[in-house]
C-alpha cells in the first residue's frame, strides 16, 4: 500500500505527490508549476490551491512564502457566463 | 548559447543537443515560456498565402508529428476550417486552394453537409463556403515546451532562467558571449530568439531588426465535452476559436491596437469575440468564461520571420514570427541548426527569410494573419 496522498488542487485533481515530482523535475517557480500541473487553472482560479502551492514550494526551496512570487491574476476574477459578457442586448 | 526560453529557443537547443555540438546553454529572463509561447492558441497550419510559409510549415507539421510521438505531448491534426460568408471571399479562397494544392497541401472546399459533419452544432445559415485544411492541427503549448525542456535536460542542456541578457559581446566581427544581470557568459555561437526583445539585444551589436510589438487578446471558457476538432476561422473578422486538449474553448479576435502599446485588458475585446462566435455557435452564450489574457504578435514589415545569420560571425537570429512562432518552431530549429553547423539553410525557402532581405528589398508577402 502506498503512502497517503492529498489533493492540492481539487479543480484539476492535482496531488501533493504530483507537486513534489514537478519540483524535482526542475519546475521551481509558481508560474511554471501552474502550467506544468494546471494548478490554479480551474474554476476556483487558484483561490484555494495557490496558497497551498506557495507553502509547499517555499518549504522545498527554504524560502519564506513572501519570496515565492504570486502568479499573475487574470480577469474575470470569478468565472462568468458568456451571455453576461456580450454587452448590450445579446441574441443568445 | 540560445537566448530566449520560448518554443523557438527550446526547439533549437534540443536540436543542437541532439547533434552533439558540445555545451548548450539556454538563457531566459523570466520562466520558460513566459513570453509569447504560453500566451498563444497552439494552432498549427500550413494554409498560408506565401510559398515560404506553406513549404516551411508543411515540414514543421511533419516534425510536430515526430516530436509529439517521441516526447509524448498532446498534438492533434484536427484541421482548420476557414468560414466564408461572402462571394468574393469564396473566389479568393478558391485561388488560395489552387495555390496550396500546387504545393502539395491538400486543402479543399467543404459543401454544407460536410461542414455540418466536421463542425457539428455550427449554424451554417450564413455560410457561402468553407476551406478545409485537414493537415492543420493544434498542440498544447505548455506540454510541448515542458516536454522539450525535460528532454533537453536529459541531454545536458543547461538552463539559466530569471537571467536577462543585456548586451552581446562582439569582437572583430565575431560574437564572444553575452553580458547578463548575473555576469558575462562566453559563447562562440549565440542564437537570439527573444521575441520583441531581439530588437534591443541585436542593437547592442549594431544590428537593426525591424520588429514591432502588437498586442493581441484571447479568452478561454471552462472545459466542455469534445464538440469538434478543427480550429475555426471567421474570415470576415479574422477571429479564431479552438477547443483545446482539456475541452476549453479558446478564442481571439483582432481589436485595433497601436504597435508598441502596453497589452492592457480591453473592455471591447470580450463582447466582440463572444458576439462573433455566438453568431456561428448559438450555444456559446451558455458557456462560462474562465480567463482573459493578452500577448504580443511580434511583426515584421512583410509578416515573415527573420531566421538565420546576422553578419556577425557566430550570431544568429530567429524572431518576428508575426503570430506564427509556436507553429513554426520545429522547422525553425531545423533550419537554424543547419545554418549553424553547415553554414547554409536546409531549404531555399528558408534562405529567403534572412535579415538581409530588408536591406536588399526582397520582401515577401503574407495575406492571412488571423486573431
Amino acid at each position: 500500500m502506498g503512502r497517503l496522498d492529498a489533493y492540492v488542487c481539487r479543480c484539476e485533481k492535482v496531488t501533493l505527490r504530483d507537486v513534489e515530482r514537478a519540483i524535482a523535475e526542475g519546475f521551481t517557480d509558481l508560474e511554471s508549476l501552474k502550467r506544468r500541473l494546471r494548478v490554479g487553472m480551474g474554476p476556483c482560479q487558484g483561490r484555494y490551491c495557490i496558497p497551498l502551492l506557495v507553502s509547499i514550494l517555499a518549504r522545498k526551496l527554504g524560502k519564506s512564502p513572501k519570496e515565492v512570487a504570486q502568479p499573475r491574476v487574470r480577469a474575470p476574477l470569478v468565472p462568468l457566463p458568456a451571455r453576461d459578457l456580450m454587452g448590450g442586448e445579446s441574441e443568445g | 548559447m540560445v537566448i530566449g526560453g520560448g518554443i523557438t529557443g527550446l526547439a533549437t537547443a534540443l536540436n543542437l543537443a541532439r547533434r552533439s555540438v558540445g555545451r548548450v546553454v539556454v538563457v531566459e529572463r523570466g520562466y520558460l515560456g513566459a513570453g509569447s509561447t504560453f500566451k498563444c492558441a497552439g494552432g498549427i497550419r500550413a494554409s498560408f498565402s506565401s510559398e515560404e510559409h506553406v513549404v516551411l510549415m508543411k515540414r514543421s507539421i511533419e516534425l510536430w508529428g515526430e516530436l509529439s510521438k517521441e516526447l509524448g505531448f498532446y498534438y492533434e491534426r484536427g484541421g482548420y476550417v476557414w468560414l466564408l460568408t461572402r462571394e468574393e471571399q469564396l473566389e479568393t479562397f478558391k485561388e488560395l486552394m489552387s495555390f496550396h494544392n500546387s504545393l502539395g497541401l491538400p486543402t479543399r472546399l467543404l459543401d454544407p453537409d460536410e461542414l455540418g459533419e466536421i463542425v457539428p452544432s455550427l449554424d451554417t445559415s450564413r455560410v457561402v463556403g468553407a476551406l478545409y485544411d485537414s493537415l492543420a492541427g493544434k498542440a498544447s503549448p505548455f506540454e510541448a515546451l515542458h516536454s522539450m525542456y525535460l528532454e533537453a535536460r536529459m541531454l545536458d542542456v543547461e538552463f539559466l532562467t530569471h537571467t536577462e541578457a543585456h548586451r552581446l559581446v562582439v569582437e572583430e566581427g565575431s560574437v564572444k558571449g553575452v553580458e547578463t544581470n548575473k555576469g558575462e557568459i562566453a559563447a562562440n555561437v549565440v542564437v537570439v530568439a527573444t521575441g520583441y526583445g531581439t530588437r534591443k539585444l541585436l542593437e547592442t551589436a549594431g544590428i537593426f531588426v525591424p520588429l514591432e510589438n502588437v498586442p493581441h487578446h484571447a479568452l478561454i471558457t471552462e472545459p466542455y465535452a469534445e464538440t469538434f476538432k478543427p480550429l475555426l476561422v471567421d474570415v470576415s473578422t479574422g477571429a479564431y476559436l479552438v477547443q483545446v486538449k482539456y475541452g476549453n474553448f479558446l478564442m481571439g479576435v483582432e481589436v485595433e491596437e497601436e504597435p508598441g502599446a502596453e497589452p492592457t485588458p480591453r473592455a471591447d475585446f470580450i463582447p466582440k469575440v463572444l458576439r462573433v462566435w455566438s453568431n456561428w455557435l448559438p450555444w456559446l452564450p451558455n458557456t462560462v468564461v474562465l480567463r482573459y489574457w493578452t500577448g504580443y504578435y511580434v511583426m515584421t514589415p512583410d509578416k515573415h520571420p527573420v531566421i538565420g545569420p546576422t553578419g556577425v560571425e557566430g550570431l544568429y537570429v530567429a524572431a518576428g514570427f508575426s503570430g506564427h512562432g509556436f507553429m513554426m518552431a520545429p522547422v525553425v530549429a531545423e533550419e537554424l541548426t543547419n545554418w549553424i553547423l553547415e553554414g547554409k539553410p536546409r531549404t531555399e525557402q528558408a534562405s529567403r527569410l534572412t535579415l538581409s532581405r530588408f536591406a536588399e528589398g526582397r520582401l515577401i508577402h503574407e495575406k492571412i494573419v488571423i486573431g
